[in-house]
């Protein structure tokens, strides 16, 4: 494990949030919380950052440090050999998304080389998307993105490390350039009074609280097993908990930043189409609408280049860390970095080409593994009561290089409301994908039905079970027996 | 923005952004302290 170790606590820190910050905080939290009650939405989001993100990211950083094996490999050794399959379904989840995810970073990527060249303009935004995405011309920055990160992830947690202390507070910088632009417009307090006043009847709406947990869910990374695989780098005498509430705070810090940023400039600059634009999609608001923002802004290039290097940085940043777990994984069975890492990257990059040829193809993974999620955080949740929430607490959570204690409710969350929440919030998922298309919502080949996510779960649970025996075998060192209670 | 507003932005901010920094600045006199001891030990 020596040099494979993160050089210092920042390092760390400034990786992990390099994860945690990615496209849904720029370009899903301003929507969401514009469309759910601003103010209102905002009171059940910080909550759901105390009791879901927070104690599943220390879950996950325990499960690092005390393993320092991939997601199969702690799975096994902390739960024991019968779940490796759980930490199969981690790792299952985080690479399909990992796949389509290179292509969102190339979509950043390509916007960003036309925003250098002063396009698209106000015009040209919606039919440039158009005549983008989901073509053949969308293989290539999805090429370039899945490069990138290879460089990177080839170096191993080195080059992870020294990529996120640049990119990172470049990305806090550019995020508070962009604020103080948005601000600066006249006419943004409005963005400000639509994000901030709260409806407090909003609060009795399950809907509110819903969409503020699925939002922790998948814009923090927690339950991913994107920490997990980070915190196998950690130092010997590393913080645990306080890391964990750093991590969680940082990301939400820079979500809620790019919140005022994204409503300020709506409300300054197109108000009489708010509702449209915060109804556009992730892709809409993005790459059609903030174009044409920009472009009625004044020095709108110069910062239309900001934007959209921040959120290349946000998306590079996320990406690696996913190709990094999947590498992970090939490494615990004895596979090197190297031929680890190409072949992660050549499946990504096979796999990843549908969706960039055909929208509908993205918009089924981005539904099937973005609900996926949820079951991988009831995984962690299972794998970590199973081990012990107590012992887990006492040993490694306020164990060597502690900079904080934990308490007992952190056992009481993992153990009873964390498992509650990823029920409740994938039954309702599944239940609205019913409406949905009420006729079809149980076709198994449908874009966005229930009867896709159960049918692409069930081909991927059966196999990992399956391969349980064999995911245990293969991993190098072998992890021990069950633990002992 | 009515006075209702300022107040969100007052408690979120200061909840999400307060806090943030608050950590950041334990976990730098942590650090500190962890890198005293490792001086004195070597």
């Amino acid at each position: 494990m020596k040099g494979e170790l993160f050089s210092s606590r920042w390092g760390l820190v400034l990786a992990t949030l390099g994860m945690a910050v990615g496209t849904g905080n720029i370009w899903r939290f301003p929507r969401i919380a514009a469309s759910n009650g601003g103010g209102s939405f905002l009171v059940a989001w910080a909550v759901f950052l105390l009791l879901w993100s927070v104690p599943l990211m220390i879950v996950e950083f325990s499960f690092g440090k005390r393993s320092r094996l991939g997601t199969v490999g702690a799975f096994a050794k902390l739960a024991g050999r019968r779940w490796a399959w759980m930490g199969g379904w981690v790792a299952l989840c985080a690479t399909a998304i990992m796949c389509y995810y290179s292509v969102v970073s190339g979509w950043c990527l390509r916007y960003l080389a036309l925003a250098l060249q002063g396009r698209p303009g106000p015009d040209g935004a919606a039919s440039a998307w158009e005549g983008f995405a989901g073509t053949a011309q969308a293989l290539g920055p999805h090429l370039v993105a899945m490069s990138l990160a290879t460089l990177v992830v080839w170096f191993g947690v080195r080059g992870i490390e020294r990529v996120a202390r640049v990119l990172i507070p470049t990305l806090f910088v550019l995020v508070l350039i962009l604020v103080a632009r948005a601000l600066t417009l006249p006419g943004a307090e409005r963005g400000l009074a639509f994000l901030f006043t709260p409806n407090w009847a909003d609060l009795a709406s399950p809907r509110i609280w819903l969409e503020a947990l699925t939002q922790n869910a998948w814009d923090t990374g927690a339950g991913w097993g994107l920490i997990l695989t980070y915190a196998i780098y950690m130092r010997v005498r590393e913080d645990v908990p306080l890391n964990a509430f750093l991590i969680g705070f940082g990301n939400n810090s820079v979500s809620l930043l790019a919140g005022i940023m994204v409503l300020c400039t709506v409300f300054a600059l197109n108000p009489a189409a708010h509702e449209e634009i915060v109804g556009a999609g992730n892709e809409g608001l993005t790459f059609v609408w903030m174009p044409q923002l920009f472009a009625a802004m004044p020095g709108g290039a110069l910062f239309m280049v900001v934007f959209f290097l921040a959120l290349s940085f946000a998306a590079l940043t996320s990406l690696i860390s996913m190709l990094e777990l999947a590498s992970r994984v090939l490494m615990d069975m004895g596979v090197g970095r190297r031929v680890a890492v190409l072949s992660v990257a050549g499946l990504g990059l096979a796999v990843g080409a549908p969706s960039a040829l055909h929208m509908p193809f993205f918009q089924n993974q981005d539904w099937v593994w973005g609900v996926g999620l949820m079951l991988s955080g009831l995984f962690f949740a299972l794998a970590a009561a199973r081990f012990g929430l107590e012992r887990l607490r006492r040993e490694v959570v306020n164990g060597e290089g502690s900079d904080v204690r934990i308490g007992r409710w952190w056992v009481w969350v993992v153990g009873i409301l964390v498992p509650l929440e990823a029920v409740v919030l994938m039954v309702w998922w599944l239940w609205q994908a019913r409406s949905w298309d009420p006729e079809g919502w149980l076709h198994p080949l449908g874009v966005f039905t229930t009867g896709t996510v159960l049918a692409q779960w069930a081909v991927a649970l059966l196999a990992l079970v399956a391969l349980n025996g064999w995911l245990v075998r293969r991993q190098h060192p072998s992890p021990g027996e069950e633990p002992t209670p | 923005m009515t006075p209702v507003s300022w107040i969100t932005l007052a408690l979120i901010g200061g909840f999400v952004w307060g806090g943030f920094a608050f950590l950041l600045v334990r976990a730098i006199r942590a650090e500190g302290r962890k890198e005293r001891r490792r001086e004195r030990q070597s």
